[in-house]
C-alpha cells in the first residue's frame, strides 16, 4: 500500500510517500521537508499567517517533488493522508484542502490525520513496534505521557499543567539571547556549561500522578539570571546546562512514574516509544533509555529527523488507518483542537 | 475549452464548469461566510458529476486569487493547485476585483468601473477599470473616504464593497450605479481564466495586506 502524506500544522511544510507492505512493515519511499524556521526567526516563534501563507505557496511543489524522488505517480497510490490537526489553523487548512482535490482527482481514500497520532505511531514505521506501548510525546506544544493501546486506541496517563517542554526550551533560548528555534541552542550552550552552579527547582518530583509542570523551573531560571545579569557566555552556558539538567531530572522521574502507572492499568508496555521535536536532545535520550531499563522495557527512539514534524509521520499514520478501514470523507474538518483521545471518536461520528 | 472555475475568497463557496465562451455544464454556489474549507470539495465533486465530466476532460482550472478573506483564498487556492497537480492540467489566477468588473467591461461599458471588496476597519481593496479593460488604478488597500473620492467619474460600483462606498458617499453628488455582490459570477471568473497567460497566472494569493505580526524582543536579558 502506497501512502501520500502532507504536514502543514505548523511551520514546516512536509510530504512523503510511505509504502506499508503486507506484512505490516513500513518503507519511507520519499520524506521531503521545507523548514520556514528563517522565515519566523526574527519574530522569535511561529507567526500563523506568515506559516500559512508560506504553505499555499510551495505545498504543490513539495508534494511534486516527493512524487518524482518516490518514481511513482498519483494514479498508483492507495490514499492521501493530511494532518488535519491539531496546530495552527491557517497551514492545516492549506494541507487538508490540497490532499482532499488530490484525493477527489484519483478517486482514492482520504484521511484527516491527527498530528499526535502521526508522532504516536512514528515508532511503528521505524522499528515495528507491536502494541500496546508507552509513549512520551515531547514537543514544542506537547508534554504527555501515553498508553497506545492500537490505532485510535489511546490513554493519556499524564500531561503538562502548563508549559510544554519545547516551549520551555524555546523561552529558555529566547530569554538568554540564544536563536530560534531554542532547544538545539540550548543543548549546544549546555554542554560547555557547568550545571550545579545553579539551584533549580524540579517541580512535581515524586508526585504519584505522571504529570509535568514547567512554569516554575521557567520562572526560577529567569529570576537567577536578572540577578547575574548582564550575562556572560559562560552565565549563559551555566544557566542552559543548569536548566536542561533539571529537565532531565523532572523527565526521569515522571517517565518512570508514567510506565508504572501504565503497567498497573495494561500490564507490560512493549518499549518506550519517545517522539515530538525536543526527543532529539541527547541527554534527554540518554535518561529516557536509563528509565526504560529500571521499567523492565527497552526505549525506542526514532531517528532525529523523524522524531520532529514531517510528513512520512502522516503517510504511515495514513496508512494504519487505510489498512483498518478507517477513512475520511471530503467534508473531513480542520481542527485547531484535537485532543489525541478523540481521534476514534472523529473517524465514528458521521461527517 | 473546458474550464473549472472556483471561488472561494469572498461571501460564497462556488464552482462550474464552463464550456468556453459561455455554456455552462453545472455549478453550484453556496452563500457562506466561513466554512470552506469541508464544504468546497464535496460542492466540487457534486459540479463534476452533475457536468459529467471528469478531470481528464479539462482544459485548465481557474481560481480567484483575491482579494478576499486570506482564509477563504487560502482554501480556493490550495483546491486548485491540488488538482492542476494530481490531473496534469493547468491552473490560473484570476483577481476578484476583475472577476467582478468583468461582466461590464464585457458588456462595452465606456465609463470607469470600479470594483471594491470589504477589507473592514474603514477600508477596501480597490481596483478602476477603463474602457477594454485597461487598469486605471492597479489594485490596493485605501480607506473609504478615499476610494469614494477616486471613484466620483464611474459609472458603477461593483463588489462586496459597492454598499460601503454607497454609504459613504458625499450628498449632493450623483451616485453611480451599485451592484453589491457578495462574490463575482463563476462565468465570469472562467472568462478571466480563459484569456490568462498559463505561463504566468500560476494561482498566488493577492493579499494587498501583510500579515499581523510584530518581531519579538520582550523577556530577553542584556549580555556581557
Ligand atoms: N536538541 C533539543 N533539545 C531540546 N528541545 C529541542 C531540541 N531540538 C528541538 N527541540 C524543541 O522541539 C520543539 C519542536 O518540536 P516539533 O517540531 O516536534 O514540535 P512542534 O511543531 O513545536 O509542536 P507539536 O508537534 O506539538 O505541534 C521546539 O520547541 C524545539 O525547541
Amino acid at each position: 500500500m502506497l501512502v501520500l502524506g502532507i504536514e502543514t500544522t505548523c511551520d514546516e511544510t512536509a510530504a512523503a510517500i510511505v509504502r506499508r507492505h503486507e506484512d505490516g512493515r513500513g518503507e519511507i519511499v520519499a520524506n521531503i521537508i521545507l523548514s520556514q524556521s528563517a522565515e519566523h526567526a526574527a519574530y522569535g516563534g511561529v507567526v500563523p499567517e506568515i506559516a500559512a501563507r508560506a504553505h499555499v505557496e510551495v505545498l504543490d511543489l513539495t508534494i511534486a517533488e516527493a512524487m518524482v524522488k518516490a518514481g511513482t505517480s498519483f494514479e498508483a497510490l492507495d490514499g492521501v493522508a493530511a494532518a488535519a490537526g491539531p496546530g495552527l489553523i491557517g497551514g492545516i487548512i492549506v494541507g487538508l484542502t490540497m490532499a482532499k482535490a488530490i484525493a477527489l482527482v484519483v478517486e482514492k481514500p482520504l484521511v484527516a490525520v491527527n498530528h499526535l497520532e502521526a508522532h504516536a505511531l512514528t515508532a511503528r514505521l521505524t522499528d515495528a513496534v507491536a502494541f500496546p506501548y508507552c509513549l512520551f510525546l515531547v514537543s514544542g506544544g506537547h508534554t504527555q505521557i501515553v498508553a497506545v493501546l492500537d490505532v485510535g486506541r489511546y490513554v493519556r496517563l499524564g500531561t503538562t499543567l502548563d508549559d510544554a517542554i519545547g516551549e520551555a526550551f524555546d523561552k529558555t533560548a529566547k530569554l538568554l539571547g540564544l536563536g530560534y528555534p531554542g532547544g538545539p541552542e540550548v543543548e549546544r550552550e549546555a554542554a560547555r556549561g557547568e550545571a550545579t552552579r545553579f539551584a533549580l527547582p524540579r517541580p512535581m518530583l515524586g508526585r504519584d500522578e505522571p504529570d509535568f509542570s514547567l512554569s516554575g523551573l521557567k520562572t526560577a531560571l529567569r529570576l537567577e539570571a536578572e540577578k547575574i545579569a548582564p550575562l556572560s557566555d559562560q552565565d549563559v552556558a551555566d544557566l542552559c546546562a543548569a536548566f536542561q539538567r533539571a529537565v532531565v531530572d523532572v523527565v526521569a522521574d515522571r517517565v518512570l512514574t508514567g510506565l508504572r502507572a501504565f503497567r498497573r492499568r495494561f500490564g507490560a508496555p512493549t518499549a518506550l516509544v519517545v517522539a515530538g521535536g525536543v526527543a532529539v536532545n541527547q541527554a534527554i535520550r540518554r535518561a529516557l533509555e536509563t528509565v526504560a531499563g529500571m521499567a523492565d522495557t527497552s526505549l525506542v527512539a526514532p531517528p532525529a529527523e523523524l522524531c520532529t514534524d514531517n510528513g512520512a509521520m502522516i503517510a504511515w499514520a495514513g496508512a494504519e488507518r487505510i489498512f483498518r478501514g478507517m477513512t475520511d470523507t471530503l467534508a473531513a474538518s480542520p481542527r485547531a483542537r484535537w485532543p489525541l483521545e478523540e481521534t476514534l471518536a472523529a473517524e465514528k461520528a458521521p461527517a | 475549452m473546458r474550464i473549472l472555475a472556483i471561488d472561494t475568497a469572498l461571501e460564497a463557496c462556488a464552482a462550474g464548469i464552463i464550456e468556453m465562451p459561455d455554456r455552462v455544464l453545472a455549478q453550484e454556489s453556496v452563500a457562506m461566510a466561513r466554512g470552506h474549507a469541508e464544504a468546497l470539495m464535496p460542492l466540487l465533486a457534486r459540479v463534476m458529476d452533475q457536468a459529467g465530466t471528469g478531470f481528464a476532460d479539462l482544459d485548465r482550472i481557474a481560481v480567484t486569487v483575491g482579494p478576499g478573506s486570506f482564509t477563504g483564498l487560502r482554501v480556493g487556492i490550495a483546491a486548485a493547485r491540488g488538482i492542476a497537480l494530481a490531473a496534469g492540467k493547468p491552473a490560473v489566477g484570476v483577481s476578484t476585483l476583475a472577476a467582478f468588473a468583468g461582466p461590464y467591461l464585457v458588456a462595452g461599458e465606456t465609463r470607469p468601473v470600479v470594483a471594491a471588496v470589504d477589507a473592514r476597519h474603514d477600508q477596501v481593496y480597490f481596483e478602476v477599470f477603463g474602457p477594454g479593460g485597461r487598469i486605471l488604478v492597479t489594485p490596493r488597500l485605501v480607506a473609504v473616504r478615499d476610494a469614494v473620492r477616486a471613484a466620483s467619474a464611474a459609472a458603477v460600483i461593483v463588489g462586496s464593497g459597492a454598499g460601503i462606498l454607497a454609504a459613504a458617499w458625499p450628498d449632493g453628488k450623483p451616485l453611480p450605479a451599485i451592484a453589491t455582490q457578495g462574490a463575482p459570477l463563476i462565468a465570469s471568473i472562467a472568462r478571466l481564466g480563459a484569456a490568462a497567460d498559463v505561463a504566468h497566472a500560476l494561482p498566488k494569493p493577492l493579499y494587498l495586506r501583510r500579515p499581523d505580526a510584530r518581531p519579538q524582543d520582550a523577556a530577553r536579558l542584556p549580555r556581557r
